[in-house]
C-alpha cells in the first residue's frame, strides 16, 4: 500500500527549479532513503511534502489523498536544522508541540511524561532547554517529532548530535517503529545508516531523480566488482595495479574495483608465502561509492566526501 | 484520525505566546511595580505641595478710604483682615519693624481703577496673593455691578454662581482650565498607545525572530499555517498589552478610591473656621472633595476609545513588525527595514501639540483620520475636543480595513519570509514574495 506518491512534482524558485519533474511511492511500513548531495533540493522535496511549500506543478498525494494541512497532524518532521525555544521548560516545550500536532494538553503531557522515561531523560522535564547539552536537545527534538505517534514521518539527519551509544538507542526506535507499521523517510549524507535502515532509496541532484530503488537491487545491479583484500605482510602482489582501480587502500586493507573476475584470478596468483590472507572477498559495491560514482566526485566538495565515508 | 480545524491552531499559538509573555518577570514588573512606582512619584509630588504649603497665618490691616468695603472684606474672613484707623505711615513704620504683616489700600476710585495696593515685607507666594486677589475682586465686581443699577437679584444670581464655580475649581475661568487638562489627559493617553505599540510590536519582533533564528518555525509551519501562526502571535502579544492596560486602569481606579484618604490626612484645617456640627475629618473630606473635583470627569467613552485605538495601532504595527521580523536574520539586519515602520509611529507624536491647539481644525481632523496616525492623534481629539461621530466611524472603518490589507499582505511575506535565509532582503524583494504567493 502506498502511504505516499508524489506525481511529477516541480517547483521553481525563479528561474531555478529545485523539483524538477520528481515521482516516486513510498510503501507502508518501508523506511525510505532520500539521499543527494548538498543543495540537491531534498529540504525543497521534503518542505512540499509536509505542505509548507506548494508544488508548481505535478501533485502530492498521502494516504490517497492531495496533500494539505489537514495532513499535517498525521507527520512528524524532523527537519535538519532543528531548533527548540530556548527559554521553555522540556516538558512545556513538548506540550506546545503536542498540541500544535492536534493532541490535547493532557494527553502531550502523558505522552512527554513516557518518552523522557523512555529516553533517560526523566531528569531534565524541569529544565530549560538552554540549560541542556546539544545531545540532550537532539533528544528532546526526536520526542517532540513523535509525540503525536503520526503513521508517516520524515527524519531529516536524525543522528547528527548523537555520540555512538544514543545513535544506536535512536536506530532502535526508529526500527520498532518500523515494526509498528510507521513508514519513514530518512534523509542522511552517512550511507552507511541507509545500509543498514533503508528498503527503498532516491538519490536526487539538482532537483533530479538520478537514482532509484530497493537498495539491495541497486547494488546488485552495480555488480559484484569489487575485491577486497585483509593481509599481513608484503604488498608486492598490488604492483601493476593500475592505481585508479585502488578505491581505497589502508596499511592493511586494499579495497579494488574490477572489470571482471579474471582480474581477481591474476591477483590471486601473484601473492606468495610473503604475504598472510586473512580475507579475500569479491563484495558489492557500498552505497557511498555507488552515491559517489552516481552523482560524480566533481559534483561534491571535500566536506561531502568526509561525511558519506563515515 | 482525528483532524482539527485551523481556529484550533490559532488559539494553541494564541494560549502559547499568551502565557509564555504573561509569565516573564518583565511583564510582572511593567505591570503592577511601574504603575505603582509612578503613582508613588506623583504621591510625594502632592504631598510637597501641601507640605511647602503657606503655613505663616497672615493678617492684613485694611484701610479703608471706602468707608464701606474694607468692613466687607473683613466679613469676608476675619481671619484674614482688620480694619484700622492708623495712618499710612504708622503703618508703614509698623510693618518695617515687623510689628504687623502688612496692610492693604483700599481707595476710594478702587471700582474704576482696580488697583489695590499692598505693603508688605515682601513674598508670601502664589498661594497668599492669590487668594487676596480672589477675596477683593470678588467684593469689586459685585460693588461695580451694584453702581451700575443692576438688581439685587440679578447680582445674588451672579454671586451664587460664582460661588458654585469657585467650590469647584477654586480659581477663575473653569471652562478652559478643564479643557486644558483634559487635552493633557489626550497627550498622555496618545503617547501611552505610542509606547505600547512600540513596546508590543518589538515583543512580535522578537518573537517572530527568534523562532526564525532558532529554526523553530520548520517545525511550527510543518504543523500549522503561516497565516494561522500569524494570527495566533498577534492576538496572543494583543492580548498580553490587553491584560496590562486592564491591569493599569484597575491599579488607577483604585489608587484614586484610596488616594483621597491618604489626601487628606495631609490637609491642616484651621479650627476655627469649622462650621457648626462639622468634625475635623468632615471639614478633611469635604476639601479633599474640592481638590478631587479639580480633576475632570473622564467619560467612560475615553476609556473605551483608549481601548480600541490601543489595540487598532497594534494590529496594524505589529503586522508590519512581523513582516519585518519574518524576513531578516537578525536584529542588525532589520535596522534599514524598520526606518519606514517608524516614522508613521513617530509623525503622530510630533504632531500631538498642534492637535491640542487646534483639535478641530480641518488638517488636525485629516491627519486623525489617516489609519497610521489615527491610534494616537484620534484619542487625543477626543480627549480634547467634542469629536463628531461620523469622524469616530470613519477612523473605525478605515482601521480596520486597514489592518485586513496589511495582515492579508504581512502574512504573504512572513510565509516566505520566515524559510529564506543568508541574504539581507530589501523592500523590493518583498514585493516580490508578496506577488509570488
Amino acid at each position: 500500500m502506498e502511504i505516499l506518491k508524489l506525481n511529477s512534482v516541480s517547483k521553481y524558485f525563479g528561474d531555478y527549479k529545485a523539483t524538477n519533474d520528481v515521482s516516486f511511492s513510498v510503501q507502508k511500513g518501508a523506511i525510505f532513503g532520500l539521499l543527494g548531495p548538498n543543495g540537491a533540493g531534498k529540504t525543497t522535496i521534503i518542505r512540499q511534502i509536509t505542505n509548507i511549500y506548494y508544488p508548481d506543478s505535478g501533485e502530492i498525494l498521502l494516504f490517497g489523498e492531495s496533500v494539505s494541512s489537514k495532513h499535517q497532524n498525521m507527520m512528524g518532521y524532523l527537519p535538519e536544522e532543528r531548533g527548540l525555544y530556548k527559554k521553555l521548560k522540556v516538558i512545556e516545550q513538548l506540550i506546545y508541540f503536542g498540541e500544535l500536532k492536534g493532541l490535547s494538553k493532557k494527553e502531550a503531557e502523558k505522552r512527554a511524561r513516557l518518552w523522557l522515561i523512555k529516553l533517560g531523560a526523566n531528569d531534565w522535564i524541569d529544565k530549560k532547554i538552554q540549560e541542556l547539552s546539544k545531545g540532550m536537545q537532539q533528544k528532546i527534538q526526536f520526542i517532540s517529532t513523535i509525540l503525536h505517534d503520526p503513521e508517516f514521518l520524515i527524519l531529516d539527519e536524525p543522528f547528527s548530535g548523537f555520540d555512538p551509544v544514543n545513535a544506536e538507542l535512536l536506530k532502535d526506535i526508529i526500527l520498532e517503529l518500523k515494526s509498528q507499521g510507521k513508514t519513514i523517510i530518512l534523509s542522511t549524507h552517512v550511507m552507511s545508516q541507509v545500509e543498514e535502515l533503508c528498503d527503498e532509496i532516491v538519490l536526487i541532484n539538482r532537483g533530479k531523480i538520478i537514482l532509484e530503488g530497493k537498495v539491495r537491487e541497486i547494488k546488485k545491479s552495480f555488480g559484484r566488482n569489487n575485491l577486497k583484500i585483509e593481509f599481513d605482510g608484503s604488498d608486492e602482489f598490488l604492483n601493476g595495479i593500475d592505481s585508479s582501480k585502488i578505491i581505497n587502500r589502508s596499511n592493511n586493507s586494499v579495497e579494488i574495483k574490477l572489470e571482471n573476475e579474471n582480474e581477481a584470478k591474476a591477483i590471486f596468483s601473484k601473492i606468495d608465502n610473503s604475504t598472510f590472507i586473512y580475507k579475500f572477498e569479491l563484495a558489492e559495491p557500498s552505497l557511498h561509492e555507488i552515491f559517489i560514482n552516481t552523482v560524480g566526485i566533481n559534483n561534491l566538495n571535500e566536506q561531502e566526501i568526509l561525511e558519506i565515508q563515515k | 484520525m482525528k483532524t482539527f480545524n485551523l481556529t484550533n491552531k490559532v488559539k494553541i499559538v494564541l494560549k502559547h505566546e499568551y502565557l509564555s509573555k504573561v509569565k516573564t518577570k518583565s511583564f510582572l514588573i511593567g505591570t503592577f511595580v511601574a504603575p505603582l512606582g509612578i503613582v508613588a512619584l506623583f504621591g510625594v509630588l502632592i504631598a510637597a505641595t501641601f507640605i511647602f504649603k503657606d503655613t505663616t497665618e497672615r493678617k492684613l490691616a485694611i484701610v479703608d478710604q471706602t468707608e464701606y468695603l474694607g468692613q466687607v472684606l473683613v466679613d469676608s474672613d476675619t481671619s484674614r483682615y482688620y480694619l484700622t484707623d492708623k495712618s499710612e505711615e504708622v503703618l508703614t513704620k509698623l510693618t518695617e519693624d515687623s510689628k504687623i504683616d502688612g496692610y492693604i489700600l483700599i481707595q476710594e476710585d478702587i471700582l474704576d481703577s482696580g488697583n489695590v495696593p499692598i505693603y508688605t515685607q515682601g513674598g508670601g507666594g502664589i498661594g497668599f496673593t492669590s487668594l487676596l486677589e480672589k477675596n477683593l475682586s470678588r467684593i469689586v465686581r459685585k460693588e461695580r455691578l451694584k453702581r451700575s443699577g443692576t438688581s439685587d437679584d440679578v447680582i445674588n444670581l451672579v454671586d451664587s454662581g460664582i460661588n458654585l464655580n469657585t467650590k469647584k475649581v477654586t480659581e477663575e475661568g473653569i471652562k478652559d482650565d478643564k479643557t486644558e487638562v483634559l487635552a493633557y489627559v489626550g497627550y498622555a493617553l496618545g503617547f501611552v498607545i505610542y509606547m505600547l505599540m512600540f513596546l508590543y510590536g518589538t515583543h512580535i519582533f522578537r518573537s517572530v525572530l527568534e523562532e526564525k533564528s532558532n529554526r523553530i518555525i520548520e517545525i511550527i509551519v510543518s504543523s500549522a499555517k503561516p497565516f494561522d501562526i500569524l494570527l495566533g502571535k498577534v492576538l496572543g502579544i494583543g492580548l498580553v498589552g490587553l491584560t496590562q492596560v486592564f491591569a493599569w486602569i484597575a491599579i488607577v481606579v483604585i489608587l484614586l478610591t484610596f488616594a483621597g484618604q491618604i489626601a487628606g490626612a495631609f490637609i491642616d484645617i484651621d479650627p476655627t473656621t469649622l462650621q457648626a456640627g462639622m468634625t475635623m475629618q468632615d471639614a478633611q473630606t469635604k476639601q479633599v472633595e474640592m481638590m478631587m473635583s479639580g480633576i475632570p470627569e473622564i467619560s467612560p467613552w475615553l476609556g473605551i476609545g483608549f481601548v480600541f485605538y490601543f489595540l487598532a495601532g497594534y494590529f496594524i504595527y505589529s503586522c508590519l513588525f512581523a513582516a519585518v521580523a519574518s524576513a531578516v536574520d537578525n536584529e542588525q539586519d532589520a535596522q534599514q527595514l524598520m526606518v519606514p515602520i517608524t516614522i508613521p509611529i513617530i509623525i503622530p507624536i510630533a504632531l500631538i501639540p498642534m492637535i491640542m491647539a487646534n483639535p478641530d481644525s480641518v488638517p488636525a481632523i485629516v491627519a486623525s483620520l489617516i489609519p497610521f496616525f489615527s491610534p494616537i492623534l484620534m484619542i487625543v481629539r477626543i480627549a480634547s475636543t467634542q469629536v463628531p461621530i461620523w469622524q469616530i466611524l470613519a477612523s473605525v472603518v478605515l482601521l480596520v480595513s486597514t489592518f485586513l490589507g496589511i495582515i492579508w499582505l504581512t502574512a504573504k511575506i512572513y510565509r516566505i519570509g520566515i524559510l529564506m535565509t543568508g541574504k539581507k532582503p530589501t523592500i523590493k524583494d518583498f514585493y516580490k514574495w508578496i506577488k509570488m504567493s
